[in-house]
């Protein structure tokens, strides 16, 4: 496909998943009350407009970016904005204020971020404001507690996780450190007895960086960040130094870890208790995972179609189980079709890493993927009892504005690698970036201000 | 780097596989399993959301709807516009306590789930009309309301069966209740509600006229004569010597007639006047083992093939049971000691004399219909057991005719217009000797006589000393004269 043309793909993608979105929408009102939503036409203008302005925003900002990646998130965010809607009037009000937030943020982060390279600079300020961020819930004053896990804030009416930023954040901060230091780390000159190890000075400050964050959300009781926080440093540090050690030792780690804190904390305990036997504590803490399942097995193949099932007898179904309210709706054509759009971004979000040239892209790109990838893997797996269930939000699907507004902003990273490859890669003229442009306009104004002194002056001196 | 990147992506790939897989563990796999577990209340809910069809009478009466509810807890909540009439046919279908009777049997048709439904309604899937379907019964109101008003406050049952096809035309049971007090939408009070019912005396929630059997007394002799003719061990000109009482083998307890009356005569006569004696002696001369085949051909030891679920069995005894003990034998030839008759069964006992010997199988649901009143399924009559042959089952008309005529229906069973009925009572008696007298007045009859069209049985159960001093004849004959009178003004089929 001829890079230019892409962006014609994502267009007509783009749309579809507006279409669909919007059929979804109509087949949900019919299936709930039996009637066509007013608001239809509205509705849809003003989605397919949202859908255009990331697309044209992409377009303009980043043109030679993979083609799937956005249509696929508006899929998903759509899918999941249908749930929404159909589960609870008030909160459908509120995640379209978060849709229109989200895709501002896309938009903001490709004007922002014009060179994926120059985000290599800021790897200890992304850091200091990632750990700044889990810090915050931790504030007296600031900081909620809800179902147990302290990683709400509160700041006047809005409440947010800033452990969704933090951990892009996190994700920036490893691949700048690791790109810098990766040859440092995987020479592991250190030897100790029979072990070789990377050198202290140089894998120290990632291994403390990296165990503050995960002691901070095991303290937060955010068991679902941080297991995939866990996984994201032992990935990234794996490709990034090319030894399987990292992996093993990580493994080993994460087994150690895991062990520990199910022998030190109850309510890991009870995670895998439930997990185990839901059954028998069904009256109790296995009720919505049991409910979750009864969900799932009465969607069937083909769901009890969109408004007509009973989502709602599942606990906080628009959050965490937001996937079992698809399965039982669309059953399992609709949730392998979630399951396939995931699995389609973690390709192409891995696509773009293996296509980028430079070490930073590469490992940034494999780390965004993987947030996503096991993110996703970690709560579907929780709702369909493949792992022990961890709350944690569905990417694009699940109700919140952190998670939507988080999740756009790493969707835009991954678009502006991607560019950033095309251009490197000489598939597009590496134009110069509109902020480039910008500060080239402003040089020349100064240039010729400065001239056209020297020439008044030259005149005065006449 | 990019070595590592390919395994990344064939891990993710795995991780993803395990979820589909999964998936369809519990969609397809599982789903039938977590859908009967008991906790599952989700099919249960599903239809509380929505319309269910209607039951309706043969002359249009609706026992049973949906309505819009007026809680937010469903969408719609059951009625039942004729009380406690039909509750013993309909049953109930409650949210937290299941489904009852043909609510429980036709619901798949009335929720419109059948296949043939789902086929059928495959257009309106788009606009969204409802395809419940409805369940037509062979009842009628106004007969039924007869039969009720009939019974009045005494307990016990009326069925009244179109002979010749074995459909059930009224049913009512004396104690009834209200369905609609046990379908409210509160568990709580539907709990507490069902309860009192189900300890009620009486049992109202029992549908008495096929779910309970009562000993059936002289009634029962019509199977003893139709046994014995059948065996040809007795014909019209048989007779009997008059005496008070007889003493059977292996007993020094004789059995007496009536009040110790005297009694004997040919066969007419001491059918009319329905003597107990000659029926002892004929139960023992047929011996056990031609008795019992014999009621076992007439259906007794068989659940009723009844279309409505929990019919019971009426019961005569085994051959192991009584060969040892003649005694027995001949006291049940007549309908005493553990002889038990379902109400039903006795209705269809004076439908098989009336109709030439052929006993047909009772069903209470003449057809099940879709949304557009296309028929999804009728019942075809059809002949469930043939204890008598044509010729004697006129012989047994005949005498059926002669208890009416100049026996013991004689004051009570007179038909308007002059139809003749035919008729035999029965009064069963429940006390021991020297005890206070505890009787069931029974009556079972049909008319008229030369081409029955209505057969009858009802059964008052000696609960009250009003019914245990009286006689079959006399309490339980003007029941099935007024119902009787009203169904033959009835306009034919």
């Amino acid at each position: 496909m001829h890079p230019l043309s892409r962006r014609s793909t994502e267009l007509g993608l783009v749309i579809m998943a507006g279409t669909i979105t919007t059929a979804a929408y109509v087949l949900a009102s019919l299936g709930k009350n039996s009637t066509i939503p007013p608001i239809i036409v509205p509705f849809f203008v003003i989605l397919l407009g949202l859908l255009l302005l990331a697309h044209l925003a992409t377009r303009i900002l980043a043109r030679g970016a993979d083609s799937t990646l956005l249509p696929l998130a508006a899929m998903l965010h759509g899918i999941g904005f249908v749930m929404i809607t159909r589960l609870n009037d008030r909160l459908a009000g509120l995640q379209t204020t978060w849709s229109f937030v989200a895709i501002a943020a896309y938009v903001a982060t490709l004007l922002v971020v014009q060179r994926a390279p120059d985000l290599a600079r800021y790897k200890w300020t992304f850091f200091v404001l990632g750990a700044g961020l889990l810090l915050v819930p931790l504030v007296p004053g600031l900081g909620r507690s809800v179902g147990g896990a302290r990683i709400w804030v509160n700041i006047g009416p809005i409440r947010f996780q800033p452990g969704e930023f933090a951990k892009i954040l996190l994700a920036l901060f490893f691949a700048g450190y690791l790109y810098e230091r990766r040859e440092l780390i995987a020479a592991s000159t250190w030897k100790v007895g029979p072990l070789r190890l990377p050198q202290p000075r140089h894998f120290l400050p990632i291994a403390a960086a990296w165990g503050f964050a995960v002691v901070v959300m095991v303290g937060q009781k955010d068991l679902g960040s941080s297991l995939l926080f866990f996984t994201l440093f032992v990935v990234m540090l794996w490709v990034a130094t090319e030894r399987a050690t990292f992996l093993i030792l990580g493994a080993v780690l994460f087994g150690g870890a895991a062990y520990a804190s199910f022998r030190m904390f109850s309510h890991v305990q009870d995670r895998v208790d439930i997990w185990l036997d839901p059954w028998s504590r069904y009256q109790g803490k296995g009720y919505q995972i049991v409910q979750g399942m009864f969900a799932i097995g009465d969607g069937g193949l083909g769901g009890t179609g969109l408004g007509q099932g009973r989502p709602n007898l599942i606990p906080a179904v628009q959050n965490d189980f937001i996937f079992a309210g698809i399965a039982e709706e669309l059953g399992l054509f609709g949730a392998t079709a979630v399951l396939m759009s995931f699995l389609l971004i973690v390709g192409a979000g891995l696509r773009i890493a293996i296509r980028a040239e430079r070490p930073f892209e590469k490992l940034l790109a494999t780390g965004l993927t993987t947030l996503l990838g096991v993110q996703a893997f970690i709560i579907i797996g929780g709702v369909i009892r493949v792992v022990p269930l961890t709350g944690i939000t569905l990417p694009f699907v699940s109700y919140g504005g952190s998670s939507l507004v988080s999740n756009y902003i790493l969707l835009a990273l991954l678009m502006r690698v991607s560019d950033s490859t095309s251009r490197r890669i000489g598939e597009l003229p590496d134009d110069p970036t509109i902020n480039e442009r910008f500060a080239a306009w402003k040089l020349r104004r100064e240039l010729r201000k400065q001239s056209g002194g020297r020439r008044g002056a030259k005149a005065a001196a006449k | 780097m990019n070595k590592q990147i390919r395994r990344l992506a064939a891990g993710l790939l795995v991780c993803y596989l395990i979820l589909f897989i999964q998936l369809n563990l519990l969609q397809v796999v599982k789903r039938d399993e977590l859908a009967t577990n008991t906790n599952n209340n989700r099919a249960v809910l599903r239809d509380f959301d929505k319309p269910r069809g209607n039951i309706v009478s043969a002359d249009g009466v609706v026992v049973a709807m949906s309505v819009p509810s007026v809680d937010t807890q469903f969408k719609f909540q059951r009625v039942y516009p004729t009380n406690d009439l039909f509750a013993n046919v309909t049953g109930y279908y409650t949210y937290a306590f299941g489904a009852t009777k043909l609510e429980k049997k036709f619901t798949e048709v009335l929720t419109g789930r059948t296949t043939e439904q789902q086929v059928r309604s495959i257009t309106n899937i788009f606009s969204g009309e409802d395809n419940t379907g409805s369940v037509h019964l062979t009842m009628r109101a106004d007969l039924q309301q007869v039969a009720k008003d009939a019974l009045g406050e005494r307990e016990g049952s009326v069925v009244v069966m179109d002979p010749i096809t074995g459909a059930v035309l009224a049913m009512y049971s004396y104690p009834s209740y209200d369905a609609n007090l046990v379908v409210v939408h509160n568990s709580t009070e539907a709990e507490q509600r069902l309860e009192f019912l189900n300890n009620y005396p009486g049992k109202p929630t029992l549908a008495n006229a096929y779910q309970e059997r009562y000993m059936p007394g002289s009634t029962f002799k019509v199977i003893t004569t139709g046994i014995a003719l059948e065996n040809g061990l007795i014909d019209f000109d048989s007779f009997w010597e008059n005496e008070t009482e007889y003493l059977p083998p292996q007993t020094t307890n004789p059995v007496e007639n009536y009040q110790g009356n005297v009694c004997g005569g040919d066969l007419r006569e001491v059918f009319r006047r329905s003597c107990n004696t000659p029926f002892a002696r004929i139960a023992v001369e047929l011996g056990v083992d031609a008795m019992v085949a014999g009621t076992q051909a007439w259906g007794i030891g068989e659940k009723l093939p009844f279309d409505i679920p929990g019919a019971v069995a009426s019961n005569f005894g085994t051959v192991e049971e009584l060969k040892d003990n003649v005694a027995r034998l001949a006291i049940r030839g007549f309908g005493q000691d553990d002889d038990l008759m379902v109400p039903l069964h006795m209705a269809m006992v004076a439908s098989t004399v009336a109709n030439g010997g052929q006993m047909m199988q009772p069903y209470s649901v003449a057809a099940t219909l879709d949304h557009d009143g296309g028929v999804l399924q009728t019942t075809a009559p059809a002949v469930w057991k043939s204890p008598l042959s044509a010729t004697n089952a006129a012989k047994l008309n005949e005498l059926m005719v002669g208890v009416v005529q100049s026996g013991t229906a004689s004051c009570c069973l007179q038909l308007n217009n002059g139809i003749q009925a035919a008729a035999k009572t029965g009064t069963a008696q429940l006390n021991a000797r020297g005890e206070p007298q505890r009787s069931h007045a029974w009556i079972m009859a049909f008319a008229p006589a030369e081409a029955p069209r209505y057969a009858i049985a009802v059964v008052l159960k000696g609960t009250t000393a009003e019914i245990s001093e009286g006689t079959g004849g006399k309490l339980a004959g003007p029941i099935a004269k007024t119902v009787l009178d009203f169904a033959l003004t009835l306009p034919a089929g």
